[in-house]
């Protein structure tokens, strides 16, 4: 393979090239906007420096939606992972490999729907009124619930449709990951009559831990695309309770002033942030 | 009963209920679809009912909807056929002829995912502004293309770098230059991860929202835009209408289903030999 020839080059330039321009131009982009003060109804904005960045630390949505971003952040992955392992471990120990594969086909599909649709049908399950999931908390106690007008459920019932996509695909992934496993020591185990939590606790999960992780890592950059899910379910009402970074980047550009210089200050910020942390993160990893 | 039969009695209940979460929601939400308002708006979940095709019919005759439908296919094939062409053959040369960027490109190609949607599409909507292609579907296919370019050479270096060695060391013995032992060799034989790649993108690019939101107006509408349109009505809403259109804006997505399963066999079956 170390013959000199032309391919490397004539494949690779086109590609990277063009995810080079795609790329760097909008970022570039994006941080000579913040720098000015340009909105929707104004094309021609003058640079105004940094005030836009000291605006964002004296606004208290901003503050706010920071908040509201890591809350989200923890509570899908932390809940994606656990779900994951636990079923992923049921469906190891508990049936047959053909009805493990059936289940896992299953399990598949709320990850491949769009999350416009996931989205709008929890949306409507939820619904106090005639959603099914809702239905049986009526019926009970004849007081209509509703979840997603609640500030304090709002953002756990979205980040529960999250889970939902996320936690079963992952419990495939996990499943998989157990089947490549060598078996000599679980039998090993076996014979030291260790119960089967042990053997999980102890051997398998610590043999996985390397792309457990990567696991982790990956549901975080996904974690970072909430955006669908709440504009959908509760466009970051009731008030601000489920106002994510990107919901409020979205709306300060879009939906309420147009302040789109504004609203890339909040945009470069949450690019550098996560930009350092999934360097730093991916480094340990390797 | 012994404890341990016990335990695998909870665990298949637990299992069972979680299959049943998973593709319940979906079945009523076409149930639904099938329903008359007023078979909709019960204070009893309705499993019987007279069926109708009312809802199907509505969404189907509405112009936004269809137009929709025609941009999600005409950008999402697009940017998905443009980034296979331009993709491939990257992801073959990461592959197969590792120099010491290798690792700095992939590592290019996967921070792309790090970006926040947001933070692209902002500047890109006033890019395009600029350049007057703003909500056109050139404009979508050119950006979309940044998603599925990144992805399918992502998924696919690892495709290319399961075919076996040998076979190409062979195709170069019996006189076959490197450009014919891509397309003849390499490509056929990991054709089917391939696929799995370039359908993953697919779902990927027929999914987006976010920047389909901030980048269309009226033109270049996708069909999640319209959808989230329809979920967005006031007060008398058309639950049945709505039902219908998500049920439509599901359909191709969930026929890869079976696709990406098999590449996600695939992926971890390597491990095992």
């Amino acid at each position: 393979m170390s013959q000199k020839n032309s391919l490397p080059a004539v494949f690779l330039t086109p590609a990277m090239g063009i995810l080079a321009v795609l790329a760097l131009v909008p970022t570039a982009y994006a941080i000579y906007i913040s720098f000015q003060n340009r909105e929707l109804s104004r094309p021609d904005g003058s640079l105004v420096g940094f005030a836009n960045y000291i605006d964002l630390f004296s606004d208290r949505r901003f503050i706010n939606a920071i908040g509201v971003s890591l809350t989200w952040e923890a509570v899908t992955v932390g809940m994606t992972l656990l779900i994951a392992v636990g079923l992923g471990i049921l469906l190891f120990e508990c049936v047959s490999p053909r009805t493990r594969n059936l289940l896992a086909l299953l399990f598949l599909v709320p990850v491949i729907l769009p999350r416009v649709s996931a989205a709008f049908v929890w949306k409507f399950a939820f619904h106090p009124l005639y959603g099914i999931a809702t239905y049986p908390y009526k019926a009970i106690t004849g007081q209509p619930l509703d979840l997603l007008s609640n500030p304090a459920t709002a953002l756990a019932t979205v980040a529960l449709v999250d889970v939902w996509q996320w936690g079963l695909f992952f419990a495939v992934i996990v499943l998989k990951l157990l089947e490549t496993l060598p078996p000599q020591p679980f039998e090993a185990a076996k014979l030291d009559h260790a119960r089967t939590w042990e053997i999980y606790a102890f051997i398998a999960l610590p043999m996985l831990k390397a792309p457990l992780i990567s696991l982790a890592f990956v549901k975080m950059i996904e974690s970072l695309r909430a955006f669908d899910l709440i504009y959908v379910m509760t466009r970051g009402g009731p008030g601000i309770a489920t106002e994510t970074l990107d919901m409020y980047a979205f709306s300060q550009g879009f939906i309420e002033s147009g302040r789109i210089s504004y609203a890339s200050s909040m945009a470069v910020l949450m690019m550098i942030a996560t930009s350092i942390a999934f360097t730093f993160i991916w480094k340990r990893v390797q | 009963m012994t404890a341990h039969t016990l335990g695998r009695l909870v665990g298949r209940l637990i299992l069972g209920l979680a299959a049943f979460s998973a593709v319940f929601p979906m079945f009523w939400t076409a149930l639904n679809a099938f329903k008359n308002r007023v078979d909709i708006v019960t204070p009893t979940p309705l499993f019987l009912f007279e069926p109708t095709l009312d809802n199907f019919a509505y969404v189907l005759g509405r112009e936004s909807v269809f137009a929709g439908l025609v941009n999600s296919l005409l950008i999402s094939g697009a940017a998905v056929l443009i980034g296979a062409v331009l993709g491939l053959p990257a992801a073959y040369a990461i592959a197969r002829y590792p120099n010491r960027w290798s690792r700095d490109i992939q590592f290019f190609v996967l921070s792309l995912r790090f970006l926040p949607p947001v933070a692209i599409a902002i500047p890109l909507m006033v890019i395009w502004l600029d350049f007057g292609f703003y909500d056109t579907r050139l404009s979508m296919i050119v950006t979309y293309l940044l998603l599925t370019l990144a992805t399918i050479i992502w998924l696919s270096v690892p495709a290319f770098a399961r075919v076996p060695k040998e076979v190409e060391e062979a195709a170069r013995v019996d006189g076959y230059g490197p450009y014919a032992i891509f397309f003849l060799i390499a490509l056929p034989i990991a054709l089917r991860s391939l696929i799995g790649a370039v359908a993953f993108a697919f779902v990927l690019v027929w999914n987006e929202f976010l920047i389909a939101l901030m980048l269309t107006t009226s033109d270049a509408k996708t069909l999640p835009i319209v959808a989230s349109e329809l979920t967005q009505l006031g007060r008398d809403v058309p639950w049945g209408i709505l039902n219908a259109s998500v049920v439509l804006l599901s359909i191709p997505p969930l026929l890869f289903i079976g696709v990406l399963s098999g590449m996600l066999n695939s992926a971890f079956k390597r491990k095992t030999q």
